[in-house]
C-alpha cells in the first residue's frame, strides 16, 4: 500500500503525485521480490519503472473517474454516472442511498430527475482550501480515495403549483446553496477499468 | 382601426383543429407564390445570387433572385426550385420569406447586407410531434402532448452564417441575445393591427392585439430573440397552444420600425402569409435579473415551451363533484395544502375578530353574518338564516385595520369560497367569491366580486355611496413575487399588462426571464397602493389566485383556490414583491372613445 498526499492543482497531482507515489510502491514491492529473482539491475530497473507506470495510470484513472462522477452529476447525465459504478458498488449522497448499479441508477432516475430527492447534489467543485488534504491510497486492484470538494446542494421545488411546475421545467429549484465536504470512494479494477464501489459525501 | 372578423371566442378557449398533414399541405397551395404585403416590397435582391453558407450542419441556399417576387432555391448543391416571394428592407438589413412548392417548409431570411451576415430561418409545418417524441426520449420525460399531431404549429431552427462572397469568410455572427428583455412597443402595421409587445423574458414574449377584442387579454408565447447590432433585432414567436402561427420580425430601436412576416394557419384553417411594416412607440423597460455580463449569447438544448393546454388535466363532472364535496382541504388540514407553496411569507394569523360577530353586506350581493370562534375556526351563514355553519379560516392584516380572511361555503357542487375583505378604517367590505366551473371547464374556478359594507360592534359607520371599486392603476407595472425563503425560492413576476389580464413569468437558475404565460385578470382598489387583483389559470390548471396587494410594504395576503385530481384545497399565499419596473400602456387599453 502507498499513501501520498495530492498536490493543490490537479495538473500538478497528475506530473509530481502520481510519481511521487510510484517511487513509494516500487521500495515495497522491489525489496520483497528481490530475494525470489535474481534480476539484473537493469531488469529491475524496467520492472520498477513499469509498476511506476502502472501506479500513475491508476491514479490518474480513478482521479478522472471522479471528474467524470461530477462531470456527469452537473450535466444531469444521470444514466452515464451510474454506469461509473460497480455492479454492487454503493451511493450515499446527503442521506439519498442506493446499493447496486441498478438501484444507484434508479435514485438518479426518480430522485434526481424527478426532484423528488430532499436534496440533490447538482454540482462539485475543487476545495481549494482543503485540496491538499486529498488522499489516495492503492493496493491490488483495489483504491480509498478522499476529495475534498464544495458541493453544491439543491432542495427541489416540492410544490404543485403552477409556478412551481414552470420553475422546475427549467431547472429551477427552491433553494440552491454550497458545502464544503469530501467524497470518499472507495475503487476497484474489473477488467483493467476501475469503478466506484464505494461513494458517500460527508459534509465537512 | 381594423375590423378583422376573429371566432368569437378568446384564443385559449378555442379548439383548434387538428389537421391531417394532407389538409396543411391543402392550406398550404397559396404559400407558394410567396406572402402577400400592404406595403411595396423590396427588390434588393432583385437580379442578385447568393449563396448563404451556415454554422454547425445547417442548410447552404444558393439563391437566385430572378425578380423582386421569384427566386430560385438550390439546397446543399441540389436541384434548384422555383419559389414565390417577398422581400422588405431595414436599412442594410434584408427580410426574405418564401415556402418551397410542393412542401411544408420554406425560409425566411434575414440578410445583412453590409456584414455579410445571415441568420437563417427554416420554417416547417407538421414537425411537431415527432421531434417532440424524440426529445422527450432523449431527456427521459414524458411527450409534452396527449393526442393529436398539432401539424398546424409552426416549428423553426434558426442557423447563423453568412453570405459567400470574394472575400474573406466573416468570423462574426448574429447572436442570441437578452438585450430586448424587458422592453415594450406598441406597433402600428401597415395592416391596421396594433400590437402592444412585451419581450420580458429571453424565451417568450406576451402580446395584446388591440384590434382583437379591444386589447382584453394578452397572450404568451415562446419566442427568439436574435442580436444584428446594438439598434437592430430579431425577434421571432410562434402561438403554441393556439393557431401555431408564427411572426418574425426586425426590429429597429433606432427608428422605432418593423419589418417581419406572417406565417400559419388562422384559427379558421385558413392561410396566413404576409409581410407587414410597421411602426412603434416605446412603452417602457423594466428591469431585469442576470447578472451583469450575461448577455445570453448562447442557448442550451432547445427552446422551452410551456404547454398548459395540452398537460391541463381533464375532468368529468363526477370526478369534479367527488372531489369538491369529499376531498376538500382548507389551510393544509389535511393531505393536500393546494398553492400552500405561495404562502411561505405569510403573516401572522390575526385574531382581532376571535369571540365577536361581524356581518358583511354586499351590494347586490350577499349578506353574510360571521362568529368567530378562535384564530382558526368560525361560523357563518347567510343573513336571515337561522343555521350557522362551520368553517376553517385564515385572517390576516396586509394594511393597517383592513383584514382579508378566507373560508369555504357550503359543501355543493360547484363549490364556492369566501375571501372577504374588512377595512376598518372606512367601514368597507370586498367579497370575492370563487366557485368551482368555467363555461369550458369543471375543474377550472371563476371569481365574483361583489363590493359592500360591514357591521361590527365598535366598527366605522359605513358610508352610503364609497366603494372599493375597479382600478386600472396597476396596470402596466410589473412586479416580482417571492413566495418562500430559499435561494431563489419559488420566485416569479407578475406584468399587470391590462385591465382584464395579467401575466407571469418564471426567472431561469441564471436571473434572466424564462417560461411565461397569461391569463385574465381582475384589479380592484382598496386604499391607495393597496390593491386587489385575483387571476384564473384558465385552460392552464384552473386555479383562482386573490391576493390583497400592499405596495407600500411590498407585501400581499392572499388565498389560492383550486380544484383538481389531488382535490379541493383553500391556501394561503403570502409573499414579498420588488417593484420591476411599469410600462405606459393605458392610453391604448380600454374602452375606446
Amino acid at each position: 500500500m502507498s499513501e501520498k498526499t495530492m498536490n493543490s492543482s490537479r495538473r500538478a497531482f497528475f506530473l509530481r503525485g502520481g510519481a511521487a507515489l510510484g517511487t513509494g510502491v516500487v521500495a515495497t514491492v522491489g525489496a520483497s521480490a528481490a530475494p525470489a529473482e535474481k534480476r539484473t539491475p537493469l531488469e529491475e530497473q524496467l520492472s520498477d519503472l513499469r509498476r511506476e507506470l502502472q501506479e500513475a495510470q491508476d491514479r490518474t484513472a480513478i482521479r478522472q473517474l471522479h471528474l467524470d462522477f461530477a462531470a456527469l452529476i452537473e450535466q444531469q447525465d444521470y444514466e452515464r454516472a451510474a454506469q461509473l459504478f460497480a455492479e454492487r458498488g454503493d451511493l450515499d449522497l446527503s442521506g439519498e442511498r442506493a446499493q447496486g448499479r441498478s438501484a444507484i441508477q434508479q435514485l438518479f432516475e426518480r430522485k434526481y430527475r424527478d426532484q423528488t430527492a430532499s436534496v440533490i447534489h447538482s454540482a462539485y467543485r475543487q476545495n481549494a482550501s482543503h485540496q491538499s488534504n486529498d488522499v489516495l491510497q492503492i493496493t491490488a486492484g483495489q483504491a480509498r480515495a478522499t476529495f475534498h470538494v464544495d458541493a453544491q446542494l439543491s432542495t427541489p421545488l416540492q410544490e404543485d403549483c403552477t409556478a412551481a411546475k414552470m420553475a422546475r421545467l427549467q431547472g429551477q429549484v427552491a433553494d440552491r446553496r454550497w458545502q464544503a465536504g469530501r467524497l470518499e470512494g472507495q475503487y476497484v479494477k474489473r477488467g483493467g477499468e476501475w469503478k466506484i464501489a464505494s461513494l458517500k459525501y460527508l459534509a465537512a | 382601426m381594423s375590423a378583422r372578423n376573429y371566432r368569437p371566442l378568446q384564443m385559449h378557449r378555442i379548439a383548434y383543429s387538428d389537421l391531417t398533414e394532407a389538409q396543411v399541405s391543402q392550406a398550404l397551395r397559396a404559400a407558394a407564390s410567396g406572402p402577400t404585403s400592404k406595403s411595396p416590397l423590396s427588390s434588393a435582391l432583385a437580379g442578385k445570387r447568393l449563396k448563404i453558407v451556415t454554422d454547425d450542419g445547417g442548410p447552404t441556399l444558393e439563391y437566385n433572385f430572378r425578380s423582386a417576387r421569384e427566386l430560385e432555391l438550390s439546397e446543399k448543391g441540389g436541384k434548384a426550385a422555383k419559389c414565390g416571394y417577398g422581400a422588405l428592407q431595414d436599412r442594410n438589413l434584408v427580410l426574405v420569406s418564401h415556402m418551397i412548392p410542393g412542401t411544408q417548409r420554406g425560409y425566411t431570411l434575414v440578410v445583412d447586407q453590409q456584414s455579410a451576415l445571415a441568420t437563417v430561418f427554416e420554417v416547417y409545418f407538421s414537425g411537431y410531434a415527432a421531434q417532440e417524441k424524440a426529445a422527450a426520449a432523449a431527456a427521459k420525460r414524458a411527450p409534452q402532448f396527449k393526442n393529436g399531431q398539432r401539424n398546424r404549429e409552426v416549428q423553426r431552427k434558426i442557423w447563423f452564417g453568412y453570405v459567400e462572397g470574394s472575400g474573406a469568410v466573416p468570423t462574426a455572427r448574429h447572436t442570441y441575445t437578452n438585450r430586448l428583455e424587458g422592453k415594450g412597443i406598441y406597433w402600428e402595421q401597415d395592416n391596421d393591427i396594433e400590437i402592444l409587445e412585451f419581450y420580458l423574458t429571453i424565451l417568450y414574449s406576451n402580446f395584446i392585439e388591440l384590434t382583437r377584442f379591444g386589447g382584453e387579454m394578452t397572450i404568451a408565447a415562446p419566442s427568439d430573440y436574435i442580436m444584428v447590432n446594438d439598434h437592430q433585432f430579431i425577434y421571432s414567436r410562434i402561438e403554441c397552444e393556439f393557431t401555431g402561427t408564427c411572426t418574425l420580425q426586425i426590429i429597429d430601436l433606432f427608428d422605432l420600425t418593423q419589418k417581419g412576416v406572417r406565417l400559419g394557419l388562422t384559427e379558421k384553417d385558413e392561410l396566413e402569409y404576409y409581410l407587414y411594416s410597421g411602426k412603434g412607440e416605446l412603452t417602457g423597460q423594466i428591469a431585469t435579473f442576470e447578472v451583469f455580463g450575461n448577455n445570453s449569447l448562447t442557448r442550451e438544448g432547445p427552446r422551452r415551451v410551456y404547454r398548459p393546454i395540452e398537460t391541463f388535466d381533464v375532468m368529468t363532472d363526477e370526478q369534479v363533484e367527488d372531489q369538491v364535496l369529499n376531498h376538500a382541504v382548507t389551510f393544509g388540514d389535511g393531505m393536500h395544502t393546494g398553492a400552500a407553496s405561495m404562502g411561505g411569507y405569510k403573516g401572522e394569523l390575526i385574531t382581532r375578530f376571535v369571540g365577536k360577530q361581524l356581518t358583511v353586506r354586499m351590494d347586490n350581493g350577499p349578506a353574510i353574518e360571521y362568529d368567530f370562534a378562535d384564530a382558526k375556526h368560525l361560523k357563518w351563514r347567510y343573513a336571515g338564516d337561522s343555521q350557522w355553519r362551520e368553517a376553517r379560516y385564515e385572517m390576516y392584516e396586509p394594511d393597517d385595520e383592513l383584514y382579508f380572511f378566507a373560508h369555504l361555503l357550503d359543501a355543493e357542487f360547484p363549490r364556492s369560497c369566501a375571501l372577504v375583505a374588512v377595512d376598518m378604517k372606512n367601514g368597507l367590505a370586498t367579497l370575492v367569491k370563487g366557485t368551482t366551473g368555467t363555461p369550458f371547464r369543471n375543474n377550472e374556478t371563476h371569481p365574483t366580486y361583489y363590493f359592500g359594507v360591514f357591521h361590527t360592534e365598535g366598527g366605522p359607520t359605513p358610508p352610503t355611496y364609497i366603494r372599493h371599486g375597479w382600478t386600472d392603476e396597476m396596470v402596466g407595472k410589473a412586479v416580482t413575487w417571492n413566495y418562500q425563503p430559499g435561494n431563489p425560492g419559488l420566485t416569479s413576476m407578475h406584468f399587470y399588462a391590462a385591465p382584464h389580464t395579467y401575466s407571469w413569468i418564471i426567472f431561469q437558475p441564471d436571473g434572466s426571464g424564462g417560461l411565461q404565460w397569461s391569463s385574465p385578470g381582475w384589479y380592484s382598489k382598496v386604499r391607495d397602493g393597496v390593491y386587489i387583483m385575483s387571476w384564473v389559470e384558465e385552460a392552464c390548471n384552473g386555479t383562482l389566485g386573490v391576493i390583497l396587494f400592499n405596495e407600500r410594504l411590498m407585501h400581499d395576503a392572499g388565498f389560492g383556490f383550486h380544484v383538481g385530481p389531488s382535490g379541493l384545497s383553500l391556501s394561503a399565499i403570502g409573499a414579498r414583491a420588488r417593484h420591476a419596473g411599469t410600462f405606459d400602456i393605458k392610453k391604448y387599453l380600454g374602452v375606446k372613445t
